[in-house]
């Protein structure tokens, strides 16, 4: 029984996303602290912390596909929006059901991908700097679509989304649920492991007789989908539209991603991202509390939410900081066992050498 | 049968292969021989997809095929293990056997039991002692390559291509690879092995087709041909001993000593090298392509740290912590990888050749236009170099007189100590002569040369003591009467105290 606990908490140690999930346990622990365990861990509490960050976690998992595969997508975030727009302004202006618009919503992502997969993966520009003026792009067609904030959502769709299954379980964590498990299912297929390879060295992987782009093509269609339902987790969440608004979600799910140990292609997996946009959350929550605690202790104490953004950017960067330790350490831990292995190869020669002379006289 | 017939292709300017052809018939083990840049490569990765010829045909049993990407070589039935590794370091084991060609069951998903078994069949066959789940990474060179070789006999070829795959292998695992040849042979696949080691091909190999500059000279064989008469066909000429130009004379007598390596360790190529030079010397290195010898130089020249050992430069101990510090120090550098490591190809020949003052001089230092010009015409006249005016491009220059250039650049510069690696790789005959004479004049006025080359004709001709490196330690020093080729091919292949390699050699000569 020790035993296994043991090898499995060695297993966790060595694997990608222990750093991002350190990370995450601190900010939780430091979360539940600031707000007070029995308000941390009510219902409500848990629901609003779901239903307000599904967005951000699901373009956390879809970008990290693409780091796996080796590319990035920074548009991401302004693909929110655009699913946003395109979902309430075709039940507005054609009057199809909202079922049907969020369909069209999921595909309106879905595309958007497929543009920066031509753009990255088919012309083979930079990805970041691709997908950056993408962003661009997808503004304007945004903003084409709805030129200001409008529209609204059924009563019974965002109520739906805001409440929990057997008065436990908040919805949008089955949003969630489901995109992991389609990850899960996904790694089990060889696409699982190609999409490795491609990141790991896209020459070796096209050695192998994997087509780089097709690969890059089918984490695309993923992430599109993903952050199709990502999009109507935000459209739920806010239940109106804006053309501009999430840009910063690409730039900051790629940040989530990278301290969660997620490396630039072919390193880390979707448990990275999920650890690492948890840490994001929850720092921006602690922060929050930390500071009307402040305001309560201080009598006249008042700060505005610039400074809580500032704050909780600071920690979050000094994460980033960590994972560079923790990177360099595992280089280590590497280093140290290439070197044993030397050692036990030098000490296993010696007696060998011996037996390589006498059979070279063999002819 | 597998054939290729007429097959060209061109890099640029570059011809890499010229009406080369080949034959491989089912069961044989067909060696396929040249010297450095005769096409051996260029015509596997043709036949492994990555590089697409500009003419000729591939034939599979008389019908012509095309293969365009690797999955297409995959296919024919072709599989390859390449000299450079197509693992994925990041990857386990386990995913790397697999890759591009996972057992599936009925719903798509990777089969993990057929899998476990074809991995644990695999490993046991190749004895490779290692954990299915261990990165790739972590794992010994020698051990990478041999799942290099399980990853592409996994795959249960018609044709398997073996591209210097025991360069980086132990002697007990070359055996087993040679065993598992053996039962393929057998099995009726048939194999194009590419080596420069000659006691192997003479060992496993059935027949064979030798190349020379792009082009296949021969095949036959393996019985009809004698180690003299491989050297023939892969250089051209009979082996001369006869002829000398400037001669070096030198002595060890009150020679101060420049350079003095101890123990040197550089992780993990270089194990425990010990070297010494004297002023006015010219000291080799040879060995096998990546024995450590490149490491040893960029670590003298303080472009690399070491581990342990000492380098003792000009009677002090070395504390160089980058080339711009040994350049101010004395030290001049001349690298074969002229593209990467030399020249400034867009930049005009006059700013070439003054690279090395420039960097000798002072960040700020008032350069009079004319006094360069007359320091960069004097270094052209001086060495020869064939150029449209100071003001081209040094990519206008053929590959020759480029490297000249650089050893311009250098020696204008008079250092104490030269460092050369693989000076004349990829340089014609003519330019190396000259390049040699150059060297030797100024050994003559006391410079020191340390040069690596993979040539052993260059060693032998051009220098007073030959260190010789096999894996990462001198397995020999080669001097006066004992620099012979018979030593130094020996010595290379790791068998300096005991000659039985080169009395095997001498007997099929």
């Amino acid at each position: 029984m020790i035993d296994t606990l043991k090898n499995s908490f060695t297993r966790l140690r060595r694997s990608s996303f222990f750093a991002g999930f350190v990370l995450f346990i601190i900010a939780l622990v430091l979360n539940a602290a600031l707000q007070g365990p029995a308000s941390f861990f009510s219902v409500k509490s848990i629901n609003t912390l779901f239903a307000k960050n599904a967005a951000f976690i699901l373009v956390a998992i879809g970008q990290s596909l693409l780091l796996i595969a080796g590319t990035m997508d920074v548009s991401c975030g302004i693909q929110l929006a655009l699913v946003n727009v395109v979902t309430i302004m075709t039940h507005q202006v054609w009057g199809i059901p909202f079922g049907l618009s969020c369909l069209l919503g999921i595909g309106a992502a879905v595309l958007a991908s497929i543009a920066v997969w031509v753009c990255c993966s088919v012309f083979r520009l930079p990805a970041l700097l691709a997908s950056y003026a993408m962003t661009y792009v997808i503004r304007g067609v945004n903003v084409m679509i709805m030129s200001v904030p409008q529209g609204k959502v059924p009563k019974e769709w965002y109520m739906a989304y805001d409440s929990q299954l057997f008065g436990l379980i908040p919805v949008s964590f089955f949003a969630i649920l489901g995109v992991l498990l389609i990850c899960r299912f996904a790694r089990k297929t060889p696409f699982g492991s190609h999409i490795y390879a491609v990141g790991g060295n896209p020459r070796n992987a096209f050695a192998a007789g994997i087509s780089p782009v097709k690969v890059q093509l089918k984490a695309f269609l993923l992430k599109g989908v993903i952050v199709g339902i990502a999009g109507l987790c935000l459209t739920l969440m806010i239940a109106a539209g804006n053309p501009l608004q999430a840009e910063d979600y690409g730039i900051r799910s790629l940040s989530a991603c990278i301290l969660g140990g997620l490396g630039f292609g072919g390193w880390g997996s979707v448990a990275s991202a999920v650890f690492g946009s948890g840490f994001f959350v929850l720092i921006q929550n602690s922060v929050y509390y930390f500071f009307s605690l402040l305001v309560r202790l201080i009598p006249g104490f008042s700060v505005s939410s610039y400074w809580q953004n500032f704050v909780s950017d600071v920690i979050i960067f000094l994460g980033l900081l960590m994972t560079i330790v923790t990177a360099k350490g595992r280089q280590e831990v590497l280093r140290e066992g290439i070197v044993r292995q030397f050692k036990r190869i030098d000490y296993r020669k010696s007696p060998k050498e011996s037996e390589g002379k006498e059979v070279t006289t063999h002819e | 049968m597998f054939e290729l017939r007429g097959v060209d292709k061109r890099f640029d300017a570059v011809v890499a292969l010229n009406n080369a052809s080949l034959s491989v018939e089912p069961g044989e083990v067909h060696a396929l021989l040249g010297s450095n840049g005769s096409g051996k490569s260029t015509m596997i990765k043709i036949l492994a997809g990555l590089v697409n010829p500009n003419a000729g045909e591939i034939l599979i049993d008389g019908n012509p095929v095309e293969i365009r990407n690797g999955y297409d070589s995959r296919k024919l039935g072709i599989a390859t293990a390449f000299q450079d590794l197509s693992l994925i370091p990041t990857m386990s084991v386990r995913d790397n056997i697999l890759l591009g060609n996972e057992p599936r069951n009925a719903l798509g998903f990777v089969d993990q039991k057929t899998s476990d078994e074809i991995i644990n069949r695999l490993l046991e066959r190749f004895q490779i002692d290692c954990d299915p789940d261990d990165y790739v990474q972590t794992l010994m060179p020698s051990t990478q390559t041999m799942l290099e070789v399980a990853k592409a006999v996994a795959l249960k070829p018609r044709l398997l291509l073996l591209d210097e795959v025991t360069a980086a292998l132990h002697y007990d695992e070359i055996q087993v690879l040679f065993s598992v040849m053996r039962e393929l042979k057998e099995e009726g696949i048939a194999m194009v092995y590419v080596t420069h080691r000659m006691n192997e091909v003479f060992e496993v190999c059935d027949r064979t087709t030798i190349m020379r500059s792009g082009e296949s000279v021969i095949t036959g064989p393996m019985d009809d041909f004698s180690l003299d008469d491989i050297v023939y066909y892969m250089t051209g000429q009979r082996p001369d001993k006869s002829k000398k130009d400037v001669v070096h004379i030198h002595s060890d007598e009150g020679r101060e000593i420049v350079l003095d390596v101890k123990n040197l360790s550089i992780f993990p190529k270089v194990h425990d090298i010990s070297l010494r030079a004297h002023k006015g010397e010219i000291v080799g290195i040879g060995g096998l392509q990546g024995q450590g010898q490149p490491e040893l130089i960029r670590a003298i020249l303080g472009a690399i740290r070491y581990e342990e050992g000492e380098i003792i430069y000009d009677g002090e101990p070395s504390t160089l912590k980058s080339p711009s510090k040994a350049v101010k120090n004395g030290m001049g550098f001349i690298s074969g990888e002229r593209n990467r490591e030399a020249i400034f190809p867009a930049r005009t020949v006059l700013e070439n050749i003054l690279a090395g003052k420039v960097a000798k001089g002072k960040t700020f230092a008032y350069m009079p236009a004319k006094a360069n010009r007359a320091f960069a015409q004097r270094a052209v006249d001086k060495y020869n170099i064939v150029i449209g005016s100071l003001n081209h491009p040094a990519s206008s220059l053929s590959g020759g007189n480029q490297q000249k250039l650089v050893v311009a650049r250098w020696i204008a510069m008079q250092p104490k100590l030269l460092l050369l690696d693989d000076p004349t790789r990829g340089v014609d005959i003519h330019s190396r002569l000259e390049i040699h004479e150059i060297l030797k004049a100024c050994a003559n006025e006391g410079m020191t040369i340390l040069i690596s080359s993979s040539e052993s004709e260059e060693l032998l001709s051009l220098c007073d003591v030959i260190y010789v490196f096999y894996e990462g330690c001198v397995s020999a020093q080669l001097t006066g009467e004992n620099k012979t080729p018979e030593k130094l091919v020996a010595a290379m292949m790791g068998m300096s105290e005991d000659q039985e390699i080169v009395s095997t050699m001498e007997a099929k000569a």
